[in-house]
């Protein structure tokens, strides 16, 4: 099954269990979980239900196209259902036979993962999903989102695209992928791969990303104040991905990442906050703050 | 498959009402390896404890579990719950009864929350008065009525590291709970855990194909199971596991490398699998180049697969445990060998990237250790001023001092390898390889990779290696200790306790002085150190000697070990070297029930408590005050002998030194409290005794232990020669 198809799979299977399709979010983040739609769906009692895939940068994880399993820059296909089915590993299952995958044929497995998004304030328990060994898959049931704990439980999968393409097509490496009629993973991406690798971890500029990570973060106070939500949020975004770079330019040293950490993880606090001020008319409502039960 | 060994024949009793097995299995989706083990022994310890505080009785209580299912299995739980009967205290008569003699309001509300009633009260004098008392009588209950409320309890009672929510009933478990079942014999029990109710029927095959199975019957169950491949008990699993590797790796022609099991990776896949089924492959022998900690790491750690020793060298083989078999082994199989291979080339990648930049100039200065105590750079620094300093003490020659202060240059410097970054636990180790390929000397290598250690009852085994571990973290324990962190109760974030424990353990095993007050001197002139620096050095180095010999009581002595009070002796003295600390302590052990230790001990106790709140002011004894014969007497002889007893201290023969001190004091100074009065009026005659009380006192306390601690005192007495 082609990459672009199996993108499609995905969408009718979860669009038959009323989850709304929406697009990718149009700014540069790390994970799935960054996009709006998770972030904020997470929060508060109302139910979600969404899938989209989300292009996902990762400068540190570059190799320059020659690693078949690892990019600075791929695909994840994220849904998010809350309140939780009861038969979430069941649904999960089903959408991988969906996309062509004999299960029986392969040794599947649900191992111990207790995730984590320092930045985003945000904790679950749930497993990695591995088939024959390699993570294909994570899933999560978030207890905590923005810093706060949440008793309206949402869980989180997150598919590994390209690797679940790999399966379907048996393929050894991500650049062999058939994406489209006539187009390889490797037509689309490779050229990026090097010269994103080579962007990340040699060129991009560290005094100008400095300057811009202060910025952003004056500009989300600033929008906070003024209680513009996903103006801030956005600037949020851009911190985000500004400390990525920094990161993989070797610029943040050990004793920095706290601190730069800690600085994200307040503006996605605030954001979380005035969501749910929005929502509820007035603060967390029902929702602790917990920021003690954070691991 | 038929590999299960639980033996499910029921127990036939003769007698009605029958008792019969119950069994709960709590359905879970995976639970993590790592708390399995704790879980299902808790499952079992609460419900032991559980029956018997509901005056349950039944036979042997077995607790099993896998990644989906905690089972617990009680043999022949008797089918009536007897509740003896019982007498409950309430308000006194005075309160209970009004002045014409009917029940107050404090009586009946009393009646009231025990649900009892006036008939079956009864009036009991006792020393304080009359009570009202409720007579409860004996109560039976079908045991079938009392389980529902019971089996909730117990499941509530299973603790996790980490617990979670999945749903909005307010459950929290380590991972969602899936389904219940339970049954008393053929009763099936009906409860509820949050918004799931009990059913007759449990669920096998994993999750790729989950099979719901009717089950009447607890025999019946663990015959599906048995049936479906479950190997349901966690030792006959784990057990089985290691047989199978063994002999894939004996076909293979060598055995499964030790560290797999000594890591902890045989008991963790244990609890990964149910129905575990062997998978054999092999990776790219051109990675054998690799370190074998590195090729390790990446097959147990991130794939969780086996590592085979061919000789005394890896095989590039692998034995996987999968759960269940697969329909397509040879698919899988490639897969695995492909992700091995492809984690194993960017490992290659990473050692031949970590290898063009030799040690010593690999930055580390960005590197924090704590914010307040500057990077690894200043570290190292440190380390090297301590090794001076501990050179000194343990009068290394030169050749050894050059070795010891490379390795504390260089030691530091593998955390900034890509290695390192991608496999925090090979730090040290990754230190060591870089530095032989690099060629540096062996024992600056194995310094660097040693000084990590105590780790998994691994200790260094050369002496660099024992000098660059202990002041390596004697300097984490004296930095925090300088800038006011120090362990409290369980909470020990920076691993000083470990980081204390440490220095104890390689200490002992190189026995050679440690003078902790040397160390402090050295510490205290590097930065960061107390702010004010020589009032708080002081202060801080009596708290960091305080945390260290504290250790001495938690210290894994060789048996038979030292008991508390030969600890409390030996501390009770004055002492700097940590090792002739032990030292003491291990000597009265060792003397420990000898008759001379005995009469030493009571020298020592008589002494002090003549001394014990007498305000001695005269420091030397006076031979011209002595007047009684037995005075004259033990004052010849502390002349003769302190010389000698002091001299064996001095040489550490403190086994001697003590033997000598009991055998010569203990008759002569008993004589002396006979015949001689202390604490006369005539108060130079008094000073002059306290002084000669003192001496004899302080020639044994001030050098070897304060044998007044010990606790045979309590409990024997000398014999008298």
């Amino acid at each position: 099954m082609q990459l672009q198809r199996l993108i499609r799979t995905l969408d009718t299977f979860w669009e038959k269990r009323d989850c709304a399709i929406v697009q990718p979010y149009d700014m540069a983040m790390g994970a799935g979980t960054f996009h709006p739609a998770t972030f904020f769906g997470a929060l508060g009692p109302q139910p979600s239900r969404v899938a989209y895939v989300q292009p996902s940068r990762r400068p540190t994880d570059g190799r320059y196209g020659e690693n078949p399993l690892r990019m600075q820059r791929y695909y994840q296909y994220q849904v998010l259902l809350k309140p939780t089915p009861d038969n979430m590993q069941q649904l999960y299952l089903e959408s991988l036979r969906a996309c062509g995958i004999r299960l029986e044929d392969h040794d599947i497995r649900f191992v111990q993962d207790d995730w984590e998004s320092p930045t985003l304030g945000a904790w679950g328990l749930g497993w990695e999903v591995w088939m024959d060994s390699l993570e294909v898959t994570q899933f999560t049931y978030f207890q905590q989102v923005g810093g706060i704990d949440l008793e309206h439980i949402a869980c989180e999968i997150t598919y590994g695209l390209e690797r679940i393409a790999m399966f379907a097509q048996r393929t050894e490496g991500v650049y062999q992928l058939a994406y489209g009629p006539g187009v390889s993973y490797g037509d689309l991406h490779l050229a990026n791969e090097k010269e994103g690798s080579e962007y990340n971890f040699h060129h991009a500029d560290v005094a100008l990303h400095q300057e811009l990570f202060a910025k952003y973060e004056t500009d989300a106070k600033r929008l906070l104040a003024a209680k513009m939500l996903m103006p801030a949020y956005e600037q949020l975004l851009q911190c985000s991905h500004t400390f990525n770079l920094l990161d993989a330019r070797g610029a943040v040293s050990q004793s920095d990442r706290p601190r730069f950490v800690l600085r994200i993880r307040s503006l996605a606090k605030q954001c979380a906050e005035l969501y749910l001020e929005r929502i509820t008319g007035a603060g967390g409502g029902s929702q602790g703050t917990g920021e003690a039960s954070a691991k | 498959m038929k590999r299960s060994k639980i033996s499910h024949a029921p127990r036939p009793t003769p007698h009605a009402p029958q008792a019969a097995d119950l069994l709960l299995e709590i359905g879970t989706e995976e639970l993590p390896a790592a708390y399995l083990p704790d879980l299902i022994d808790q499952l079992r310890r609460e419900a032991a404890a559980l029956l018997a505080a509901n005056h349950l009785t039944a036979g042997e209580v077995s607790a099993w579990g896998a990644p989906r299912r905690l089972v617990l299995h009680i043999r022949a739980l008797c089918a009536v719950q007897r509740k003896p009967a019982v007498e409950v205290r309430g308000p006194s008569q005075q309160a209970a009864y009004d002045k014409e003699g009917n029940p107050t309001q404090a009586l009946l509300g009393f009646l009231r929350s025990q649900q009892g009633s006036v008939n079956h009260t009864k009036l009991i004098s006792g020393d304080k008065g009359a009570y009202v008392f409720l007579v409860k009588p004996a109560i039976t209950t079908p045991t079938v009525k009392v389980l529902p409320e019971l089996l909730p309890q117990l499941i509530g009672k299973l603790k996790a590291p980490k617990t979670m929510r999945w749903d909005a009933s307010g459950v929290r478990f380590a991972r969602p709970i899936r389904w219940l079942l339970a049954l008393y014999g053929t009763t099936p029990i009906r409860c509820t855990c949050g918004r799931l109710s009990s059913a007759a029927r449990t669920w096998i095959d994993g999750p790729k194909h989950p099979r719901a199975v009717a089950v009447k019957s607890p025999e019946q169950y663990l015959a599906a199971l048995t049936r479906s491949g479950t190997l349901l008990n966690q030792d006959e699993r784990r057990a089985w596991i290691e047989q199978t590797i063994n002999k894939a790796a004996k076909q293979a022609g060598g055995r499964i490398a030790p560290e797999m099991i000594s890591y902890g990776l045989l008991d963790e896949v244990t609890h990964l699998v149910e129905r575990p089924v062997p998978l054999e492959g092999r990776f790219d022998s051109s990675y054998l180049a690799l370190p074998r900690e590195v090729l390790l790491a990446s097959m147990a750690k991130h794939q969780r697969v086996f590592a085979i020793d061919a000789g005394s060298k890896l095989a590039p083989r692998l034995v996987a445990i999968l759960e269940g078999t697969p329909a397509k082994p040879q698919q899988v199989r490639q897969v695995i060998e492909r992700i091995l291979n492809a984690r194993l080339a960017d490992s290659l990648l990473f050692w031949k990237e970590d290898l063009k930049r030799p040690l010593e100039t690999v930055p580390i200065s960005g590197i924090a250790v704590h914010e307040k105590l500057g990077s690894m750079q200043d570290k190292a620094e440190r380390l090297r001023q301590l090794a001076h300093t501990l050179a000194e003490l343990w009068q290394l020659g030169p050749e050894e001092r050059r070795d010891l202060e490379r390795a504390c240059r260089l030691a530091k410097a593998d955390l900034a390898t890509t290695m390192v970054r991608e496999f925090p636990t090979l730090q040290g180790i990754m230190g060591k390889h870089y530095a032989l390929q690099q060629g540096e000397p062996r024992a600056v290598a194995e310094a660097i990779g040693e000084h990590y250690l105590p780790l998994a009852d691994k200790l260094p085994k050369t002496l660099l290696g024992g000098a660059l571990s202990i002041i390596d973290k004697y300097d984490t324990l004296a930095g925090y200790f300088s800038i006011g962190i120090q362990p409290t109760g369980d909470q020990d974030p920076f691993g000083l306790r470990r980081a204390a424990q440490g220095i104890v353990e390689v200490a002992w095993s190189v026995h050679r002085p440690l003078r902790l007050d040397a160390l402090l001197k050295t510490r205290a002139t590097l930065k960061p150190f107390g702010a004010n620096a020589q009032a708080d050095a002081a202060a801080i180095g009596r708290g960091i000697r305080q945390y260290l010999v504290d250790r001495l009581y938690t210290f894994a002595w060789p048996k038979p070990a030292p008991s508390v009070d030969c600890i409390d002796a030996v501390l009770a003295s004055p002492g700097d070297d940590l090792i002739d600390l032990m030292d003491r302590i291990r000597m009265l052990q060792q003397l420990y029930g000898h008759p001379a230790l005995l009469k030493a001990a009571k020298v020592i106790e008589r002494t002090r408590n003549i001394l014990k709140g007498a305000s001695v002011s005269q420091r030397d004894v006076d031979p011209a005050h002595l007047k009684e014969a037995p005075e004259r007497t033990l004052w010849d002889l502390y002349q003769q002998q302190h010389g000698r007893v002091a001299e064996l201290a001095q040489r550490k023969s403190y086994a001697d030194a003590t033997r000598l001190f009991g055998e010569q004091f203990f008759e002569p100074l008993h004589a002396f409290f006979d015949h001689v009065l202390v604490n006369v009026p005539e108060e130079p005659l008094k000073q002059n005794r306290l002084a000669l009380m003192r001496a004899i006192h302080q020639l044994y306390t001030d050098r070897i232990a304060d044998l007044s601690k010990l606790s045979i005192l309590q409990t024997a007495q000398p014999k008298e020669s």
